[in-house]
């Protein structure tokens, strides 16, 4: 066989002859890239690129549109459906991976239609059906994949997938599964800031120890890293995964619609966004800019956008100080190099921030929107090529202390956060009562002391516990956490072996049936299953609007005169009598009634509610998520956008 | 099949339990099975003592990484997959012991089969009284200087704790050194490592204030 294979002089039979190719994938909040390692055909050395995938750009929005008839549509074709089609396309869907729908994260951003999932999974309801953020998620991994087969002319079947280095195991597994839906096998789960420094060391060869500033549309993620001798070992991390990009054009937004003093609406409130977003980016470069919305004008300058972000800014902090005290390198001495991460380091601002908290200049050399993509595909290359390019390894740790429900609602942590991962701990736990068979296993992610103040993964029973004496018989609970920061936890009675053991699907994952049927994408339901499903839906939304409004009245019922007090609330016994009903149009139309007699009042309390946020608060901050349909709009309008900022052209 | 402790799943030769690959083949090793305390040091390839070369210890870790990691092992089968997992698990932890002195002191006791008082279950039952009085005292006056004695008050207050604490590290040590420390040295040790936790949540609380500054 061999004779037959010709090489052109110099080449030599690498991976490149087999007809797949691992790739690195950033998905992220506001653009997703994708980028593999290549043999450079003069050197012979590999190095990480990223792929045109979307009108020449590197950058694929993330951004996906169900508003047609067909497949949906992706990147920037998506993005000019959205204005038209808000509530059938999906943007920043990351910020909701993971998430229930009660989460507030869920809440704060609600330009979306929610279904209830059966494990009770955030839906968004587009075009007649409900589809998860892991199915949109999905989408968004496909078109890559598909997108880099095209152009390298290879198949793509492997896949490192980044995610910020404070995704909890909830979010982590719901980008897993996104990848196992796209049809990829997700070789590894990367943290983005480990990958950004991936791709840094590798190119600067350098040895030492390198806080990753990672500042995006959505999240912050700050790490701090140990390189030495061609080891990644990841020191500390932390971050705030709700402070990014995207807050700043609310602040500045918030700014520009109280000057202009106008009513507001959904439209108007979106195009002061859009124009803080330009502005921001332009200010990058210049000092000043006139800002124009709807034929007013107002110059904005430098400085005035820097007051108003320097909270947000500072914001950043806290978590980074936190970080580099865990790493031992507090203050920033004895720290090395500060790497920029995200297109919202480009901001001047923060750079100065960055100088002011690390103490020195901070590097920006790799464009700040590839470096994550580049150093994921560094890592794919790691995991499959049977003599990778680079000889690396990375340590990574576990972002968040893992723990256990113990008596009076308190968490015992099993597993402290920054331990170095695969790692595992064993706590030994005595039953209470004499004869007590079962032990319920109750496992929780996150800092605090109280149960309620942290994120529940999972919980389950030991049961089969022979029946002894209150504090014989020991159940020893095990956690391990593998390469990919996955929980496993195992529970075990040690007198007569009994064990039970789960990988932690956390509540806000799917079910085994419901990813089965995602696979199958079996959407054809009978036609009663269809009509029950469209009930209960319009049941839950009924609830869900019916308990703001009542909130609303509770709250700001100082803003209705008593005959328009009297109307909503018949609207809102209307719509009451035909939830108990069992027709979901009749409940669709007394929705729709009472939405259309709130809308003056959703508008009174949304003014008031700018007034006060305009006193020192983020729209985000207060109250949304009870609001009517009318308020919810408006505000969907200022949660909606979150493309971060555009890259310059080649800019590096 | 059971994995044998002593012979290579693999190629079939004679090892010992404690290693993480063949010394034939090279192939990665189930870890030994357990029984009793296992020496960390051993994990790592040192001595079995509370001096350690700070790095020589990240270099032996680095190394072993190098081979053990399941990132080594993306595509292996899955039986050294699990291996792969269970020894860098091991060896994670070892180094974290290892790493920090009052751990490695804790460890070493551990090994000579001496237990230092928790906090779980009847730790402070352990602490002589006057003890646990003067840490309740402690932590009073901790209280009182943060409500009204500003910053210098506790930062004094800490100073003070902090050389208390190095007072225990400094016995601790060279109780350690000693080559055969009598069973009472031992039991002293614990106890002053037991204090160590209530230093070291005293002065959390102290650091806890300045992090939220």
């Amino acid at each position: 066989m061999a004779l037959f294979e010709i090489l052109e002089p110099g080449e030599t039979r690498t991976k490149e002859a087999c007809a797949t190719i691992p790739v690195g994938i950033d998905l992220g909040t506001t653009n997703s890239l994708v980028a593999v390692v290549r043999p450079d055909s003069e050197t012979g050395a590999g190095k990480p690129r990223a792929l045109a995938v979307d009108e020449g750009s590197t950058l694929l929005p993330s951004v996906v549109s169900y508003a047609g008839t067909g497949r949906p549509v992706v990147g920037r074709a998506a993005r000019r459906i959205a204005a038209d089609a808000p509530r059938d396309t999906i943007v920043s869907v990351k910020r909701f991976m993971g998430k229930t729908s009660a989460d507030p994260e869920t809440r704060r951003l609600s330009p979306y239609r929610f279904a209830e999932g059966e494990s009770g999974t955030v839906r968004f309801e587009v075009r007649g059906r409900a589809v998860t953020p892991v199915e949109v998620s999905a989408e968004i991994l496909r078109a890559l994949k598909q997108r880099a087969e095209d152009q390298l002319r290879l198949e793509v079947h492997q896949a490192v997938i980044t995610v910020p280095a404070y995704f909890d195991d909830a979010q982590r597994q719901a980008t897993k599964e996104a990848g196992r839906l796209a049809g990829l096998e997700v070789l590894r789960l990367l943290n983005e800031p480990t990958a950004a420094a991936l791709a840094y060391g590798l190119d600067k060869r350098s040895q030492g120890t390198f806080a990753v500033y990672d500042l995006g549309g959505g999240t912050f993620d700050i790490s701090v890293l140990k390189l030495v001798e061609g080891v990644f070992e990841v020191k500390a991390v932390g971050g705030d995964s709700a402070l990014g990009g995207d807050d700043f054009d609310r602040a500045v937004a918030e700014l520009l619609l109280s000057e202009m003093g106008r009513p507001r609406d959904a439209r108007l409130v979106r195009q002061a966004i859009d124009a803080a977003k330009a502005a921001k980016e332009s200010l990058t470069r210049m000092d000043r800019v006139e800002v124009e919305i709807e034929g007013w004008k107002r110059m904005l300058t430098r400085d005035e956008m820097e007051r108003v972000i320097r909270p947000l800014v500072e914001r950043t902090g806290p978590p980074g100080r936190r970080a580099l005290k865990d790493a031992g390198v507090p203050e920033g001495k004895g720290l090395d190099g500060v790497i920029l991460v995200g297109g919202s380091t480009r901001v001047p601002a923060v750079r100065a921030y960055v100088r002011e908290l690390f103490g020195m200049e901070p590097l920006a050399d790799i464009d700040p929107d590839e470096v994550v993509a580049l150093g994921a595909a560094v890592q794919a290359d790691l995991l499959t090529a049977e003599k990778p390019q680079h000889d690396v390894l990375l340590l990574d740790v576990a972002p968040l202390s893992l723990g256990l429900e113990t008596m009076g609602g308190l968490v015992e942590k099993l597993i402290h956060r920054n331990t170095t991962i695969p790692t595992n701990a064993t706590q030994e736990f005595t039953t209470f009562a004499d004869g007590q068979t079962g032990m319920d296993i109750h496992v929780l992610q996150g800092e605090r002391e109280l149960v309620q103040d942290n994120r529940s993964l999972a919980r389950f029973r030991l049961s089969g516990i022979p029946p002894l004496p209150a504090g014989l018989a020991r159940v020893a609970v095990t956690f391990q956490v593998d390469a990919d920061g996955i929980l496993s936890v195992t529970a075990r009675e040690q007198l007569t072996g009994v064990s039970q053991s789960i990988t932690v699907k956390p509540s806000a994952g799917l079910t085994d049936e419901e990813i089965e049927r995602m696979l199958l994408a079996s959407i054809e339901h009978a036609e009663e299953d269809v009509q029950a499903r469209l009930l209960i839906d319009a049941r839950v939304e009924a609830q869900r609007i019916l308990k703001a409004a009542e909130q609303q009245i509770e709250n700001n019922g100082d803003l209705l005169a008593p005959e328009e007090k009297q109307s909503i609330e018949k609207a809102m016994q209307a719509l009451r009598e035909a939830a108990a009903g069992q027709d979901h149009r009749a409940v669709q139309d007394a929705i729709q009634r009472l939405d259309h007699d709130s809308a003056e009042f959703a508008k009174r309390v949304m003014d008031r509610g700018i007034e006060r946020a305009l006193k020192g608060h983020t729209v985000g901050e207060f109250d949304q998520g009870e609001l009517s349909e009318h308020a919810k709009k408006a505000y969907s309008a200022l949660g909606e956008d979150t493309r971060g900022m555009a890259s310059p052209k080649g800019g590096r | 099949m059971p994995e044998s402790p002593t012979v290579c799943w693999s190629c079939g030769a004679a090892r010992a339990p404690s290693d993480a690959l063949c010394p034939a083949c090279g192939k990665v090793q189930p870890p030994p099975p357990p029984a009793g305390v296992l020496d960390k040091f051993a994990v790592l390839g040192l001595p079995r003592a509370y001096e350690v070369d700070e790095r020589g210890l990240d270099e032996a870790f680095r190394a072993l990484s190098r081979k053990l990691h399941p990132d080594r092992f993306a595509r292996a089968t899955p039986r050294e997959r699990r291996f792969s997992l269970e020894q860098t698990t091991i060896l994670n932890d070892a180094y974290r012991t290892l790493r920090d002195p009052v751990k490695r002191a804790e460890h070493l006791l551990a090994l000579r089969g001496v237990k230092v008082a928790g906090e779980e279950r009847g730790g402070s039952a352990a602490m002589p009284q006057e003890f646990l009085e003067q840490a309740l005292e402690d932590r009073e006056k901790l209280l009182e200087a943060k409500m009204e004695g500003g910053p210098e008050a506790v930062a004094s207050l800490a100073e003070g704790v902090r050389s208390k604490r190095q007072e225990a590290m400094d016995e601790i040590a060279s109780a350690l050194r000693e080559q055969r420390p009598t069973p009472a040295q031992l039991q002293r040790t614990a106890q002053l490592l037991a204090r160590l936790r209530y230093y070291a949540r005293y002065l959390d609380e102290v650091e806890g204030r300045a992090a939220e500054i």
